[in-house]
């Protein structure tokens, strides 16, 4: 086992851990900052974002507008005093990043474009064509080249947190292309390995998107905070599940069921026109859209197609000019995947996994509740996005926080003395030693796709766009028994190099407890909030019994332990939650005057 | 009772180069039978053969979706994505995977990358300003007429499909090649940027864009329509101005390959 | 354990598609070069005499003239085409008048005025020997 001292290591490389890399090494050009990622940093989910990033411009947008959208988009679960502060960083964060050379839309006086986006009042969002999130990462990992202090151990998988005297200490790695390990000490640890949306069958996400991080810290005795929300994207691919971003309707696309209908009328959205209309229709709040193609699919109204129900995503009136312009990569992949020229055909789209709202537990600047140990980005839950994330709310993030993160954690290696080497080595050995153990020679275990899909489906049964008891309970069972299961697992890969099957292995193992955290936590939310909706007796929201956070606490021996911590609300006290017409009814900034965002 | 769909289902033949490092010599070709569904991906062929076949089998993979870039592989003999090539009814019977040509294999159809990364980082591939501004000035000001003559080289994925298309790359590992010069010239095109004269440096090189002798396949192969051919020999002739104009005083923050 | 294995190149990648045509291409210049060595000869033998003048003459009229001058032009002409086929790739991406300008157009562009030289030429010399 190699090991290398450094004063502060960042699990994963993508947006938020790429953007906590340049912020230390700009606190502090002294530091040691290594990046640790299973996958070389371009490869990163970041890179499949599409639509756009949030940053209030227009002199008749305003922070509280943004601030606004946001705590009602999430339902008022959100921390309001860190949205605050989110919502007057987003701007500044996005001129950053168009300093260090993304690629940002612009207008023709060369001014950046913003576009309107879903559940956001104004047009708020940054976009980069239809690639926001690839630009967004490129910039940042090619940005990252300039610092020599910022060094990375490219395709390393990280297996467990160190942790001794209650403070954490660093990371046990394995180099994949040797299957050797490395223990990497370090004073100050971010992780930034984002969600873990692959625990349901049909998501957006890549391969890597497994909750490693949130794992790795839950084990620890760190809670993950809010994760019965998780978000369903309305407008996917069949059966893959890849994204057509919500861009498509921000540009005037919309939702029409067999009958051509635009059904989202129906469901306290509409009316259909005037068209486009913020906040309205097509561009309401994603939970909203993925609940009324549910309601849908119960009344037979949509189309079947070879991997199941879906609506048409119709963009044919933009015109073959403006798709090409606008929406180029939605051309390439309706193309390349369904042999749809969207300027000619609807596409067939349905609602898949996308996003965790919830993750582990810190606090405005980043921290969690052990000392040593920071979270950003997806894998964490800093209070942004509450029941229900808005579209572009998320890319934002990453640069808003991966600065506070990389700040925070810089201040803490400073500070902190180094730990005691020799006797975290020996932690280490043993990591490495539970890591092996994995590839057993033994026979007669089960294959790991048989489990993974078996959890897949179960939490996609349960844990769905809507949710009942029982169904839950059943869910938190079979996944109660997978991790039974888990421990008879039969690789048949025993090598050691470029062994993929073992890393996915313990991705498995990790997916498993965090689909735990999710299942365990929706069954005790007795209530209905943003994207977790039940309809068994339980379809409204409850305030005064649910207007707080669900902590989900590891246990080794049995399912997490649920508790609950209150919200923060400073301003805006919970609200009706109304899009549409009743929205604008409801709205009581209607008449004011614009304010100066900036 | 016969099952319609069994009797219905099709076979698809799936030859893969293996190779494992700790057992094999070189690399052999092993055979995989799979059921085949009309519009799957090679990618899911591949998934396929892992999940319920043959667990040992190693391959990059994440987005599926030709963004991220991780699946590059010559698929029939064409450097191709696996997750976006698709297979249709009757067209296909049997496919041959090799891992993508011209780097050395790691493992299966996973393929040394770190020399590929590390050229990526020689060429100082940020924004070097032309004048400084802080975030409070706000966004620099760049038209959609600026932003073309670069856009199409920032859409690189880093797949490396032009680095197996590149004869020249397979004589030469040490030519920066086609993905490279791509981005390199993203950056010189970009109107921000006034790092031309430290790029000038690699392109003048022996590996720099005199490796190329623009065969052109590269631009052919790109998924992207980056059009690395572009960027490479766009470069030979800043190359040339850049020599015999070295006499004259520089112009400094002047545009080059204008 | 790392034993990463380089496969070696085929070393005739360049008689094969899709190189072929590349190949194919950068051969057109070796007849370039031999038919101005063709041409030099001539100059030569001017210089040299009368006799050595005609000879070459008489030489160019010969069968086995005609032939390898019919495979000149041939090569010539695909050297002409795929000339102006790869320049827009050693240009930046041009725009007129606020229009990108389409790289076929380019090559299109580059043909026609060889083309329109080629017959100048060819009237010019046809007068000529009148």
């Amino acid at each position: 086992m190699k090991v290398m001292v450094v004063d502060m290591v960042i699990v994963g490389a993508g947006g938020a851990g790429l953007r906590a890399a340049i912020a230390a090494a700009e606190a502090d050009p002294t530091l040691n900052i290594l990046l640790v990622s299973k996958v070389y940093p371009m490869r990163s989910h970041t890179v499949a974002a599409e639509g756009g990033s949030a940053g209030v411009v227009r002199p008749d947008d305003s922070l509280e507008h943004h601030f606004n959208d946001t705590v009602t988009g999430g339902d008022w679960l959100c921390d309001q005093d860190v949205v605050d502060y989110f919502v007057a960083h987003c701007t500044e964060e996005m001129v950053r990043l168009e300093h260090w050379g993304c690629p940002w839309s612009r207008k023709p006086d060369g001014h950046v474009n913003v576009r309107a986006f879903g559940g956001m009042k104004i047009e708020r969002t940054w976009f980069a064509a239809d690639k926001t999130g690839f630009h967004m990462l490129h910039t940042l990992f090619q940005t990252s080249i300039k610092y020599p202090t910022i060094k990375r151990l490219d395709e390393h998988f990280c297996t467990e947190l160190i942790v001794e005297d209650g403070r954490c200490h660093g990371v046990v790695a394995i180099d994949i292309a040797s299957g050797e390990f490395t223990f990497v000490a370090a004073k100050a640890v971010i992780i930034a390995t984002g969600g873990a949306g692959r625990v349901y069958q049909q998501n957006t996400n890549g391969g890597i998107v497994t909750g490693d991080g949130m794992a790795m810290a839950y084990r620890q005795g760190v809670a993950l905070r809010d994760m019965e929300f998780v978000q369903y994207h309305p407008t996917c691919m069949p059966g893959s599940g890849l994204l057509f971003t919500e861009a498509c309707r921000g540009e005037g696309g919309i939702l029409i069921n067999k009958d051509g209908y635009r059904y989202l009328q129906d469901y306290g959205l509409g009316p259909p026109d005037p068209w486009p209309r913020n906040k309205a229709m097509e561009l309401g709040p994603r939970d909203r859209l993925s609940q009324a193609f549910w309601h849908e699919e119960r009344k037979g109204r949509t189309i079947a197609t070879p991997h199941g129900a879906a609506v048409h995503l119709d963009l044919r009136h933009l015109g073959a000019k403006k798709l090409r312009e606008r929406l180029p990569q939605i051309c390439e992949l309706a193309e390349s995947f369904l042999g749809i020229d969207p300027a000619e055909k609807p596409i067939p789209v349905r609602p898949a996994v996308h996003y965790t709202m919830g993750g582990i537990l810190v606090d405005g600047e980043t921290a969690t509740a052990l000392p040593g140990l920071y979270a950003v980005g997806e894998c964490s839950s800093i209070g942004i996005h509450g029941a229900n994330r808005l579209g572009s709310n998320s890319l934002a993030e990453l640069s808003v926080f991966g600065k506070v993160a990389g700040e925070s954690a810089a201040r803490c290696a400073r500070s902190l003395p180094p730990g005691p080497i020799a006797t975290l080595e020996k932690q280490a050995d043993d990591v490495c030693r539970r890591a092996i153990n994995l590839i057993r020679t033994e026979t007669g275990g089960e294959r790991l796709a048989i489990l993974r899909d078996a959890m897949a489906e179960s939490m996609e049964m349960g844990c769905g766009i809507y949710r009942l008891g029982p169904q839950m309970k059943k869910t938190c069972d079979t996944l109660a028994e997978l991790k039974e299961r888990y421990r008879q697992l039969q690789l048949y890969d025993t090598s050691l190099g470029w062994n993929t099957e073992w890393l996915a292995a313990i991705e498995l193992g990790y997916q498993i407890d965090v689909a735990q955290a999710i299942a365990h936590s929706a069954l005790n939310r007795k209530e209905s909030r943003g994207a977790h909706s039940r309809i068994d007796g339980f379809e409204q929201r409850d305030d005064a019994n649910f207007l707080k956070h669900t902590l989900a606490a590891y246990r080794a021996d049995g399912p997490p332990a649920i508790s609950y911590r209150p919200v923060n609300i400073t301003r805006s006290p919970p609200g009706k939650r109304a899009y549409g017409a009743e929205g604008e009814r409801l709205d009581p900034h209607r008449k004011e005057q614009s304010h100066d965002g900036r | 009772m016969m099952d319609a769909k069994s009797i219905a289902e099709e076979r698809l033949i799936v030859e893969v180069l293996r190779y494992r490092p700790e057992e094999d010599a070189a690399p052999v070709m092993e055979s995989y039978e799979i059921p085949y569904i009309d519009g799957m991906s090679v990618l899911q062929a591949l998934q396929y053969i892992k999940d319920y076949i043959d667990g040992t089998l190693s391959f990059r993979w994440s987005c599926r979706m030709a963004i991220c870039g991780s699946c590059g592989m010559m698929i029939d003999g064409k450097p191709q994505l696996a997750c976006q090539t698709i297979l249709r009814a009757g067209d296909v019977r049997s496919l041959r995977v090799e891992p993508l040509k011209h780097f050395p294999i790691e493992r299966d159809l996973v393929v040394t990358m770190s020399d590929f990364v590390s050229k990526v980082e020689s060429i100082y591939p940020f924004i070097i300003p032309r004048s400084p501004r802080t975030p409070a000035e706000g966004e620099y000001l760049q038209t959609p007429a600026e932003m073309a003559r670069f856009e199409n080289f920032s859409d690189c994925i880093n797949c490396m499909l032009c680095y197996a298309a590149c004869p020249q790359f397979g004589e030469n590992p040490n030519f920066l090649g086609p993905g490279v010069f791509a981005l390199l010239q993203r950056y010189n095109g970009d109107s921000r940027d006034a790092g031309q004269n430290k790029r000038m440096e690699l392109v003048h090189t022996e590996n720099g864009a005199w490796s190329c002798t623009a065969v052109g396949h590269c631009s052919d192969v790109c998924p992207k329509h980056v059009d690395p051919a572009n960027a490479v020999n766009q470069n030979k002739t800043n190359s040339a101005l850049d020599f015999f104009l070295r006499f004259l005083p520089r112009r400094g923050q002047s545009e080059r390959g204008v | 354990m790392r034993r990463p294995y380089l496969r070696p190149i085929d070393s005739l990648w360049w008689a094969k598609p899709p190189y072929l045509a590349y190949t194919l291409r950068e051969a057109t210049g070796i007849a370039i070069g031999a038919y101005a060595l063709v041409l030099l000869a001539g100059v030569i033998c001017l210089a040299v005499s009368e006799n050595a003048y005609d000879a070459w003459l008489r030489f160019l009229a010969s069968r086995w003239s005609l032939a390898l001058h019919a495979i000149f032009l041939v090569a010539m002409l695909f050297h002409v085409w795929t000339w102006f086929a790869i320049m827009p790739k050693t240009m930046p991406r041009l725009v007129i008048g606020g229009r990108y300008v389409e790289p076929r157009l380019i090559t299109a562009t580059g043909v026609a005025i060889a083309a329109l030289a080629s017959l100048v030429l060819l009237v010019i010399a046809l007068r000529i020997l009148q």
